[in-house]
């Protein structure tokens, strides 16, 4: 704010008016984005890194394949299997190929080139014996052989030897003395059958932490550049004062964080109907990247000591966002983590089109890391600039 | 006589436990440059930290401009320029944008010309679109002036001014730095080159170890602290002897005569302490 003193203290100086608190703060983001501008690493780093980010998404597979192909040898045998399943015999979700042969079988399941033209490869082979039905009425032993993928899962392997048992127990005359409701599953929650989510919509919110960390990483370089080459003093030696370069700093920092990311997630398609909350959740993401920057700028000597650390907070801040990338797979002290609210409220509006409403506790968790982080990176950077 | 321009009074200042400020006192009056002088480690980064608001004593005054440094350190810093010893400016901006993201810190309103006319004092006016990061030493150092000088201010604490400058251009600063002594600014000049210091500064101070040793014009200090002499050399069988007459001495004009009478004299010159020799010999240690 600037007063009628100070005004008529510089009204004295010939060329000079008394400069504002905001236009401080604006030559300095100017100044920032100028040298920003001008360093080739980011120059490079930060649309290679957009480029190469929506290129994988838009390359993967935008849904999931929910389709299960099985092989059968002999063919008589398919409806049997899809019969013993549980599944209706035009369900597009269990693909039933009949093979004559059982070797070509074993060889389309490991390798997709020996799938005879015009037959889908399947993902699991199972040969059953020609007198499976005969064997099973005569309560005689029959062994059957499945056939998987290196790549098939432990629990698809499991479901394709308990229907291979459930095939013989009906034949023989014996179905399972199990009683399932008329919808058999009961679903909680949103059943996503058909609509589960494709590994590119899981992957969005951690290339959007990835490009959050870089600009993180670029203001934290920009801030020990400042320190190291000790025009931090210069500044500090005009009437610009301690809070005025802090407040650049941050702007700048979370302006180049929110931009990019913000790039990513237009070029990904990530704003749905709640597109406000996401708005709000990169934001509040771009902010606790500013305080990171400062906190690893003032941290680190040079450039690579300032590389040290991010990458450190880097790794941190990453975990909740692999979790999203393979669901169940993160522990329950992942919460703790700051971005675990941020990771939350991104996948929650982009992905299952969650308002604020829903989205409120995350919100509120990222917003309280949020000012930790950037108070402590202000704090950090205060310190160093004064004993600069 | 006007008002100071700096007044610094008991000024202390400690880093922890070291106390490397111990009660200087000084004043500078516009127009008029004042030497600051001291080996390194003697407190004169510090007295000017102290003077740019970076630091605050934790006793006595420091007033620029008849204002409190530390209270209104905005205020004060927008009639203060600054040349560091540090070539500190923004390598990848051009000379033309460091000075005018100075201007703006400044608010110094359409500083287009007069960035062009000062980078044309400072011989930079070539150079002006060109990245710093490409200039050498000297330019840079010239740049620094440019800088300090971005404002138009009153008051100039300028660090090794001159520092990894060759003559011709020392004596371009130096004629800038008279310049602006004559429109009216105050100077405190820090250096090690005492011949600069002898030839630009009114007075000077002498720092050491935190406290102001002797304050005065260099004429005074030389007169009160060294010698006046006269070097007389002659012919001593095959080589050449030199002798001392100190002038202060009683029997210098009759020792001189004689010297003169015995007619082998080679050459006679008048010797005059330097403020090293000063320095050196009010605190027993060199200005390095």
């Amino acid at each position: 704010m600037t007063t009628r003193r100070t005004r008529e203290f510089f009204a004295r100086g010939a060329p000079t008016h008394a400069p504002s608190r905001a236009g401080i703060v604006a030559a300095i983001v100017r100044k920032d984005l100028t040298t920003f501008g001008r360093d080739r690493l980011w120059m490079i780093l930060t649309p290679f890194a957009l480029l190469i980010f929506v290129g994988i998404y838009w390359l993967m597979p935008p849904r999931v394949d929910e389709t299960l192909v099985v092989g059968v040898h002999p063919p008589a045998m398919a409806a049997a299997l899809k019969l013993a399943m549980g599944v209706a015999q035009d369900d597009p979700a269990l693909t039933v190929v009949p093979f004559a042969d059982v070797e070509a079988m074993a060889a389309a399941v490991a390798d997709a080139d020996a799938v005879p033209e015009g037959l889908e490869r399947p993902l699991v082979g199972i040969s059953l014996p020609l007198d499976l039905l005969l064997r099973a009425r005569l309560g005689q032993p029959a062994t059957a052989t499945v056939y998987v993928g290196i790549n098939v899962p432990d629990e698809v392997r499991g479901v394709m030897a308990t229907a291979v048992r459930e095939v013989a127990a009906t034949a023989a005359g014996a179905p399972l003395p199990v009683a399932l409701t008329s919808d058999d599953v009961i679903v909680l929650g949103t059943d996503r059958t058909g609509e589960q989510i494709a590994a590119r919509e899981r992957m969005r919110p951690l290339m959007a932490f990835v490009v959050l960390l870089t600009e993180s990483l670029a203001l934290a370089s920009l801030v020990s550049v400042e320190v190291s080459q000790r025009t931090a003093s210069a500044l500090l030696a005009t009437p610009a004062r301690t809070v005025d370069v802090l407040v650049a700093k941050g702007l700048v920092g979370t302006l180049l964080a929110f931009s990019q990311a913000l790039i990513l997630l237009v070029a990904t398609r990530a704003f749905g109907p709640t597109w406000p909350v996401l708005l709000v959740a990169v934001l509040l993401g771009a902010m606790m990247m500013a305080g990171i920057g400062m906190l690893t700028g003032a941290a680190g000597h040079d450039f690579i000591g300032t590389l040290f650390y991010g990458m450190g907070f880097l790794l941190v801040l990453m975990v909740p966002a692999i979790g999203v990338l393979f669901p169940g797979s993160a522990a329950a002290w992942v919460q703790v983590i700051p971005s675990y609210g941020l990771v939350e409220a991104m996948v929650g509006s982009s992905v299952y089109g969650l308002g604020f409403a829903d989205l409120a506790g995350p919100l509120l968790a990222a917003a309280g890391w949020v000012v930790v982080v950037f108070m402590l990176g202000w704090w950090a950077l205060g310190r160093k600039l004064v004993q600069t | 006589m006007a008002a100071p321009a700096i007044e610094v009074d008991g000024a202390r200042f400690a880093y922890g436990a070291n106390e490397v400020v111990k009660g200087v006192s000084f004043q500078v009056a516009p127009g008029e440059v004042l030497g600051f002088l001291g080996p390194n480690g003697a407190g004169k980064s510090t007295t000017i930290r102290m003077l740019t608001g970076q630091l605050k004593p934790s006793a006595g005054e420091v007033r620029v401009l008849g204002r409190d440094v530390h209270k209104e350190r905005s205020q004060v810093m927008g009639r203060v320029g600054v040349s560091f010893e540090e070539k500190n400016l923004y390598p990848m901006m051009t000379a033309e944008e460091n000075l005018r993201f100075f201007a703006r810190l400044y608010g110094v309103a359409h500083p287009d010309a007069h960035i062009r006319s000062l980078l044309d004092q400072v011989g930079l006016a070539a150079r002006g679109r060109d990245r710093v990061a490409g200039y050498s030493k000297g330019m840079r150092q010239r740049l620094m002036i440019a800088r300090a000088l971005v404002h138009d201010p009153d008051v100039l604490l300028l660090d090794e001014p001159t520092d990894g400058l060759d003559p011709v251009s020392a004596e371009a600063v130096r004629d800038v730095i008279r310049a602006r002594v004559a429109a009216g600014n105050a100077v405190l000049l820090t250096t090690h080159d005492m011949h600069e210091a002898d030839e630009l500064s009114h007075r000077v101070a002498f720092l050491n170890a935190g406290t102001v040793h002797a304050l005065d014009t260099p004429e005074n200090l030389k007169l009160a602290h060294g010698q006046r002499l006269v070097k007389v050399r002659v012919r001593d069988g095959e080589g050449i002897r030199e002798e001392s007459v100190p002038l202060d001495d009683a029997q210098a004009g009759a020792r001189i005569q004689a010297l003169v009478d015995g007619g082998d004299v080679v050459t006679i010159h008048t010797a005059e302490a330097t403020l090293e020799d000063v320095f050196l010999g009010m605190t027993g240690r060199g200005l390095a």
